[in-house]
């Protein structure tokens, strides 16, 4: 089998062929031999994807051990990275339902989580302050809007000034939704447009392969 | 340098304080200020309460550490509603992480029941654990549930459950509750479980994302939503069991309204220093 066969041709072929049964599924009744394929070759992307997981962590845990075995800068930090996967990695083989891991779990990972998202509180109102103002007709827009669709969206919104849901309410309804609408069938169709191209073989980075854009002559 | 200059040039830690200050005395000194209800909120519950007693309902439990304290109270409450309607629950997350989080929800759900609400696992409720996968998994667990997992969060075969028996595709669920919203993954559950299997659907996210999710709901796709605290405290009061959402909610008032206070003033404050020609 040739290199380019192998390589390129051969996944581009099974791509096509796969993606195909998976969309005609979707819009037409088909065969039981299409749907069993179908539901077989999903439950190999579940299989696939847990994989991937397993790998992402050793190729993650490798590069760690190797910035750590050679200094380089932040070195200490890839040895506390080193450290929890151990420890956790550990309590967690042995069950997830353990007293030890669900410690971790419970003092550890949950206030660190919600600690890093509340943080951003603190940083967007300091940065709301500088930068939200009225400069130009269209900050204005933004800043009105804005206020009103977070003063809408405060439980106590409605009791300072109760005309304020409806408002709230009609421009995340209309406007905003409006906005949001065009945004999703845009990707929509460039969604369409990427899986026409990868069919065609015209796209080949999910296969690795990184072409060169061709220089206007 | 003028004092206007000096209030704008305001170090960002004074500022830090103030928020700390105004979200950390609602929760200490507790003050219930009158809530109203969204409709988005409303057409979520209004949508839970349709569905009919006994029916079997799939839910995504999406909420990670991060989002956990805003919307967990809410499938908290949901799970509770469920319940006491006597529906069968399925459970499943598509990232790690949230499996162990509904799992903290489900029992905080439990916990809360009265002892007449039957509530057994693999009699009432299954908690299927993660599904790898993305939306690919989604797909497949709709289609056959057991081509993808063949045992629950507690490593329990699912054939040994009885309430598993008569259920293997998402044509055996009368709705669906998908928790996620957070993550991103709502759009995976109106793709693969609305549209291909017309299974009516309702969601939640964080506030903030509320205005992504806004054209589904505005299309029928999405039955309701629940937007962050405020969403999970108005199901709370809507179904009148005061949980954490509620205290939460008030934290966010004041946090709020000190946000706004300091935008009007920093803009007050600006159009003060360019009348008068100041830079």
């Amino acid at each position: 089998m040739s290199n380019r066969l192998a390589k390129i041709s051969l996944p581009i072929w099974l791509t096509t062929i796969f993606g195909i049964l998976m969309i005609i599924e979707f819009f037409f009744s088909m065969p039981k031999i299409v749907t069993d394929t179908n539901t077989l070759l999903r439950s190999w992307v579940t299989i696939v994807s847990a994989a991937a997981l397993i790998l992402g962590t050793l190729i993650l845990t490798i590069a760690h051990v190797k910035r750590a075995y050679e200094r380089k800068t932040g070195w200490y930090y890839s040895l506390i990275y080193i450290g929890s996967f151990v420890v956790a990695g550990a309590l967690g083989l042995i069950s997830v339902r353990e007293t030890n891991f669900m410690w971790i779990f419970n003092n550890m990972t949950s206030p660190i989580g919600a600690a890093l998202y509340s943080l951003t509180a603190f940083t967007i109102t300091s940065a709301a302050f500088r930068v939200f103002r009225a400069r130009n007709w269209k900050a204005t827009v933004m800043l009105v809007t804005g206020f009103i669709v977070l003063m809408m969206l405060l439980p106590v919104g409605a009791a300072i000034f109760p005309p304020i849901v409806p408002i709230g309410e009609w421009i995340r309804s209309f406007p905003s939704s409006a906005g949001f609408r065009g945004m999703i069938i845009g990707i929509s169709l460039g969604t369409i447009g990427l899986g026409v191209r990868i069919f065609l073989g015209r796209q080949k980075e999910h296969l690795g392969i990184r072409e060169e854009k061709k220089e206007a002559s | 340098m003028s004092i206007i200059k000096k209030i704008l040039d305001m170090d960002q830690r004074i500022i830090y304080l103030g928020m700390f200050i105004a979200l950390a005395y609602p929760i200490l000194s507790p003050v219930i200020l009158p809530v109203a209800i969204q409709d988005y909120s409303t057409q979520a519950f209004n949508f839970a309460v349709s569905i009919p007693d006994g029916s079997y309902v799939l839910i995504e439990g999406g909420n990670a550490a991060a989002t956990h304290p805003q919307c967990g109270p809410g499938l908290t409450a949901n799970i509770y509603h469920l319940l006491t309607k006597q529906c069968k629950l399925v459970f499943f997350s598509i990232t790690a992480e949230p499996a162990y989080w509904t799992q903290v929800e489900i029992d905080n759900a439990l916990a809360k029941l009265p002892a007449t609400v039957a509530a057994k696992n693999g009699v009432n409720w299954v908690n299927l654990g993660y599904i790898s996968g993305g939306e690919s998994g989604v797909a497949a667990l709709a289609a056959d549930i057991r081509s993808v997992v063949s045992k629950d969060h507690f490593g329990k075969p699912i054939n040994d459950l009885p309430m598993m028996k008569d259920i293997n595709s998402a044509k055996n669920f009368a709705a669906a509750f998908w928790w996620g919203g957070s993550e991103g993954s709502i759009p995976y559950g109106i793709r693969q479980l609305v549209g291909p299997y017309n299974l009516p659907m309702s969601g939640s996210c964080t506030t903030n994302e509320v205005p992504n999710y806004s054209p589904y709901v505005s299309s029928g796709q999405l039955k309701g939503l629940f937007g962050g605290i405020r969403g999970s405290a108005e199901y709370e009061l809507l179904l009148k069991v005061p949980g954490p959402a509620l205290a939460q909610a008030m934290a966010t008032n004041i946090g709020g309204l000190y946000f706004l206070g300091l935008v009007l003033l920093g803009n007050i404050l600006y159009l003060t220093q360019r009348l008068r020609g100041e830079k």
